[in-house]
């Protein structure tokens, strides 16, 4: 660390005990940048255990710093809490907390205000959930509701990171249905520190997988018609959701051949065959194959299993010799070298076992360690994890200790306290790192400015992020997600043949349309995107709240400026802004206005000005956009 | 990396840049000559212009549902009727509802017949039945990603022939069609390359030779070029950083400023090269901003009218920047549009009901919109899709499949015509180029060949053909009045014959 905070120094006394003298960094300096000084808290108590590393108490940069990994944004306060409780302290605590926000709920509860308050208003009781209508903001408005207030923030940003792996996405059939995208959601929430089986059981029999995939209503072969199961899933789940298209080592290399060449994990028989098992799904609410939705609720109701397709005789009662055939696919299926039904024995009624069957043979697959775990290390730590970091993960997910396959409790927390993201990048050179998704980056302003609002409720639809930076959650344009987690942007990271998959979403239009939504966000004071509920409604601007940045205006004289950026330094930028940077944004924050009163108080516009602006150039600098 | 550097890393044999400077030289006398011109509207008669418009529908287009046999001869051309046995309830149940196509005279590829004679377009295409029947469009038949020929489903099968990766895998195959190189996942595109070879011959640099309205893509990354991405929203206060507001009593001096604070974070040398890619593309961006935002100004007005859809908006979009192509100081432009949401596993025949009429309005509107501008001879536009999707029905949808049919529309095209060898709407074994009983069809053209006519037509000289496209040779190799497919017409134009990174034709 190039500069101290003042901050940094009242809190902790400076025990003078170089890293140097500890011979293993990696241990002691758990929590530490590289190059920093162990410090001690006044306690001894504190001091002790840091430095017999039983706890390991980081300096307030390296809070912040992990919690930039762990969370979607700091405030000062959580910072100032790992910092005195260490990290592990944290994170377990994190790990044990339950589920505290269920996102459907509030969008149904939000949807009933909203029909409540059109009955009192018009004098009647004839509105109902069924006749007033929602759409996809009020799953923003939740979502917003939920990560702002729910104290399990690490939840909150590992089932995000899900959300990126295991993606379903409103652009799609359920366009315009919070409830579908709330339901899915909560799947990734409640799972996100379960088992990876459990949530490929979970998302299998999701509705909203179903219907994106259109494995909803998928149909045995049916030689009469000519028509086939359709392979869209069997090939996403396998390609996207476990395994990928080549053999991997445990260190998520890939494996070459006799010849050199990579070992494709399946052919397309395979995936004929693996789209035979996912026959006879359809909606949970329905009574035949085939059965359209029966409402928007529907896509909150567990798919339910048909073996047998008698779509003809429910659509038709009249007929007396309906037309009746399977629905799911009977017969051995044989993929990934394993077979499901081997002796054909099932029926077709039988056949939900197949599905059962195939999940574990996916599930088992060696590559589903590496391949889960490279993509959440990119999705929370760096871009381009060592070979020996993968490993580590993987080894976690294949047996979490205790011989618990997949437990991705264990594999958050090998992943958060891994030597690679604790002891990383003290220099400041190589890869390390990545390109903070812009969407997190509006998440690290709106928690790092402490957005609050009186009464607790904010609404905000989100519209403005995804309509400059193109993310938001569940807005994926395809399953591939927002971009690939193999994209090689053109220049030194193609040169050093590096990944850097936040690439593939920066264009010049993204580009500016981040400058320009953060020139809304603070310079135009408007955060949130506040949406009328019905037609009529009285606006409620408790619910659209502003930034209150007035406390810092008394820094924004030129003497003190070094404590105004010091202060958004730590909070946004881990405190990794450079000197040359922190001078250049100095510079330019100087050459505004600033006037103070008799009694020395700030002009209180030029000192607003003066705030916004110096919160927008660090949030655009690169120190700030590549987490490190 | 600069010019130099680049040429230096081709890797093509031997370099001499001498050729190449005189190229430089030659190309920039054209546009220096133009730059004074009064006409914006007009092709000035010596304006070298050339510009390519690829348009992607990602996801997977039917196109089997595009063009459709239309003959119902039994014991002859029964090409429908094989068509609807074969589709079900995907076909389009009708013969006479397609629109026909004016003696099509389907070529047959690589010696080998086209299975069909008489073919129409989908009932709701008359856009394209119209440029096509006027000669502005034409097909190509069965074209896919290929690495070298593979004529049978036996040659498909002997583990002999290379095939490329992730075939009807959507990321791989997308990714492919852009880059016509099926054996990697990490290469550049084919209009990347074209840039690479042919972007000196713009007298601006500011504003990239490749402009994309898809955001990022693989299609226009090049070694030395990326591409300048745009929004189909070209009004000029649109474009770049928006200005501190205006009732800030010291405005332009703040955002100037702000502006100067932001360009010399992005200006310093960063050694994490996470930071240095970050700050490099957003210091390119920046200075791109001011001279395409003065080009805007300067758009004309155009009577051509466009529809609504994102396609049809960012065709008119194209249209408008290539109106200002002199203020951007480009002879030579390469535009990439998206229009995506074509993985139609379910609800195919609605699906594509709603949407192929979009897709056949657009690119009749942009046909017009370049007459108009004077410069429909001068622009050439393609269509190019993951894959097409497989012949049989998984139940009102269809899954992925090989090869599939494009468009190509422009002055310059021999329209009217469908090249390559339309396949036997047949899913049995008996079908050669069939390869699944679902009906996946084996390419009988490469994207190699298609881009390979279009990189000769935009100036690229035979022998830099294979800096451009990797596996060219073992599809073809020039000699004069011999076309890759043919679907360009070459009359009043001559192929280029410099040799920049010299002599890799014979690598």
């Amino acid at each position: 660390m190039k500069t101290r905070s003042p901050i940094f120094v009242i809190l902790f006394i400076c025990l003078g005990i170089p890293v140097a003298l500890a011979q293993q960094t990696t241990t002691i300096g758990k929590g530490n940048l590289q190059k920093v000084n162990v410090f001690s808290s006044s306690t001894a108590i504190n001091g002790q255990r840091t430095l017999t590393s039983t706890g390991f108490l980081p300096n307030y940069s390296a809070a912040a710093r992990f919690l930039s990994q762990a969370t979607f944004g700091n405030t000062y306060t959580e910072i100032q809490k790992v910092a005195n409780q260490g990290i592990e302290k944290w994170l377990d605590d994190q790990l044990a907390m339950s589920n505290s926000f269920r996102i459907e709920t509030y969008v149904q509860n939000l949807h009933q205000s909203m029909v409540d308050s059109l009955n009192i208003k018009n004098n009647v009781n004839t509105y109902t959930l069924a006749n007033v209508g929602v759409s996809n903001w009020h799953f923003d408005a939740a979502w917003f509701q939920g990560c702002m207030t729910a104290p399990d923030q690490l939840r909150w940003r590992v089932a995000f990171a899900l959300s990126e792996i295991l993606v379903t996405s409103r652009i799609s059939a359920f366009d315009g249905n919070p409830y579908a995208l709330a339901s899915y959601y909560d799947v990734l929430m409640d799972n996100a520190f379960g088992n990876y089986r459990t949530l490929l059981d979970k998302i299998t029999y999701h509705p909203a997988m179903g219907s994106y995939l259109t494995f909803l209503n998928n149909h045995a072969t049916d030689v009469g018609k000519q028509t086939y199961p359709d392979e869209n899933y069997a090939r996403e789940i396998m390609q996207l959701f476990s395994i990928g298209l080549y053999q991997l080592n445990l260190d998520g290399s890939e494996k070459k051949d006799a010849n050199g060449q990579l070992i494709p994990t399946y052919n397309n028989d395979d995936i004929a065959n693996l789209a035979k098992v996912f026959t006879g799904l359809s909606w949970g609410d329905g009574t035949y194959l085939g059965i359209n939705a029966k409402d928007i609720w529907s896509y909150t109701k567990r798919m339910k299993f048909y073996g047998i397709d008698s779509s003809d005789a429910k659509k038709n009662p009249w007929k007396t010799n309906p037309r009746i055939v399977d629905g799911h696919e009977r017969g051995a299926k044989t993929f990934l070298g394993s077979t499901v039904d081997p002796t054909a024995s099932r029926t077709a009624m039988q056949g939900e076992a197949d599905i059962q069957d195939a999940l574990n043979i996916i599930f088992n697959h060696p590559n589903v360690g590496p391949f889960v775990s490279r993509r959440l290390i990119q999705r929370l730590i760096t871009s381009n994890p060592s070979p020996a970091f993968i490993q580590r993960i993987a080894t976690v997910f294949n047996n979490n200790g205790s011989g618990v396959r997949g437990d991705l409790k264990a594999v958050i927390r090998a992943i958060l306290l891994d030597p690679e993201a604790r002891n990383c990048c003290g220099d400041d050179t190589g890869t390390f790192g990545k390109l903070r998704e812009p969407f997190v980056r509006y998440m690290n302003l709106i928690k790092g400015l402490n957005l609050t609002v009186t009464g607790g409720i904010f609404r905000n639809a989100m519209a403005r992020v995804y309509d400059q930076t193109a993310q938001r959650p569940l807005s994926s344009p395809s399953v591939f997600n927002f971009y690939s987690p193999d994209y090689i942007p053109n220049g030194p990271l193609k040169d050093a043949g590096k990944v850097g998959p936040e690439f593939q979403l920066l264009s010049s239009q993204t580009l500016t349309g981040y400058f320009n939504a953060l020139n809304d966000w603070l310079v135009n004071d408007d955060p949130t995107d506040y949406y009328g509920l019905f037609t009529g409604e009285t606006y409620k601007p408790n619910q659209d709240p502003k930034f209150n940045t007035v406390a810092d205006y008394v820094l924004t004289r030129n003497d003190r400026l070094p404590q105004l950026l010091d202060k958004y330094n730590l909070i946004l930028a881990n405190g990794r802004l450079s000197t040359e940077s922190l001078n250049t944004i100095s510079q330019a924050i100087k050459g505004m206005p600033y006037s103070e009163d008799a009694n020395g108080v700030p002009n209180t516009t030029e000192a607003y000005r003066r705030v916004r602006l110096a919160i927008f150039l660090i949030m655009t600098s690169p120190d700030y956009l590549i987490n490190k | 990396m600069n010019r130099r550097d680049f040429i230096r890393q081709v890797g093509c044999g031997a370099m001499g840049s001498t050729t190449l400077l005189s190229t430089l030289t030659s190309l920039g006398a054209v546009n220096g000559a133009m730059s004074g011109s009064a006409s914006k509207l007009r092709l000035a008669s010596n304006e070298d212009y050339k510009a390519l418009v690829c348009v992607l529908f990602s996801g997977g287009i039917d196109s089997f549902n595009i063009l459709i046999p239309s003959g119902t001869t039994v014991g002859g051309d029964n090409g429908f009727n094989d068509y609807k046995n074969v589709r079900s309830d995907i076909a389009i149940q009708t013969n006479t509802f397609l629109l026909p196509l004016n003696n099509p005279r389907c070529s047959g590829f690589r010696g080998q017949p086209c299975n069909y004679g008489s073919f129409g377009v989908h009932p709701t295409m008359t856009g394209v039945q119209n440029l096509f029947n006027n000669g502005k469009l034409a097909f190509m038949a069965n074209i896919g990603t290929l690495i070298e020929p593979v004529m049978t489903k036996a040659e498909y099968q002997s583990g002999l022939k290379k095939l490329p990766l992730g075939i009807y895998s959507h990321s791989d195959q997308i990714m492919q069609w852009q880059t016509s190189v099926p054996q990697s996942r990490d290469t550049l595109g084919v209009g990347g390359r074209l840039a690479d070879l042919l972007h000196a011959s713009n007298s601006l640099q500011d504003i990239s030779m490749n402009i994309s309205l898809g955001g990022k893509n693989n299609f226009q990354r090049g070694k030395d070029v990326t591409e300048y991405s745009i929004s189909n929203n070209i009004d000029p206060n649109n474009v770049g950083i928006t200005a501190l507001p205006s009732w800030w009593s010291n405005s332009g001096l703040m955002t100037e400023l702000r502006n100067n604070a932001v360009d010399s974070l992005v200006s310093r040398t960063y050694a994490n090269l996470l930071q240095k890619t970050y700050s490099s593309t957003t210091k390119s961006s920046i200075e791109s901003f001011e001279v395409f935002k003065n080009a805007l100004k300067r758009v004309p007005s155009m009577t051509t009218t466009f529809g609504t859809s994102s396609l049809a908006k960012d065709l008119q979009a194209v249209a408008k920047v290539m109106s200002v192509r002199n203020d951007l100081g480009a002879k030579r432009q390469i535009f990439f549009v998206n229009y995506g949401g074509w993985d139609m596993h379910d609800n195919l025949v609605n699906g594509l009901n709603a949407r192929l009429p979009i897709i056949s309005d657009a690119l009749k509107s942009f046909y017009d919109a370049t007459a108009e501008l004077g410069i429909a001879e001068n622009v050439t536009t393609f269509t190019i899709s993951d894959f097409a999707r497989t012949i049989t029905s998984n139940g009102l949808g269809s899954d992925h499949a090989w090869g599939g049919n494009t468009m190509i529309m422009g002055g310059a095209v021999n329209g009217g015509r469908i090249f390559g060898r339309f396949p036997k709407m047949d899913v049995s074994n008996n079908n050669t180029q069939n390869i699944s009983f679902r009906g996946n069809f084996i390419p009988s053209i490469s994207t190699d060949e298609m881009y390979a006519e279009l990189a000769l037509w935009y100036g690229v000289s035979p022998y830099d053909l294979c800096y451009v496209l990797p596996n060219l040779r073992n599809f073809y190799s020039y000699s004069p009045n011999n076309y890759p497919v043919g679907f360009m017409n070459f009359n009043g134009t001559t192929i280029s014959n410099v040799d920049n990174p010299q002599g890799c034709s014979t690598n």
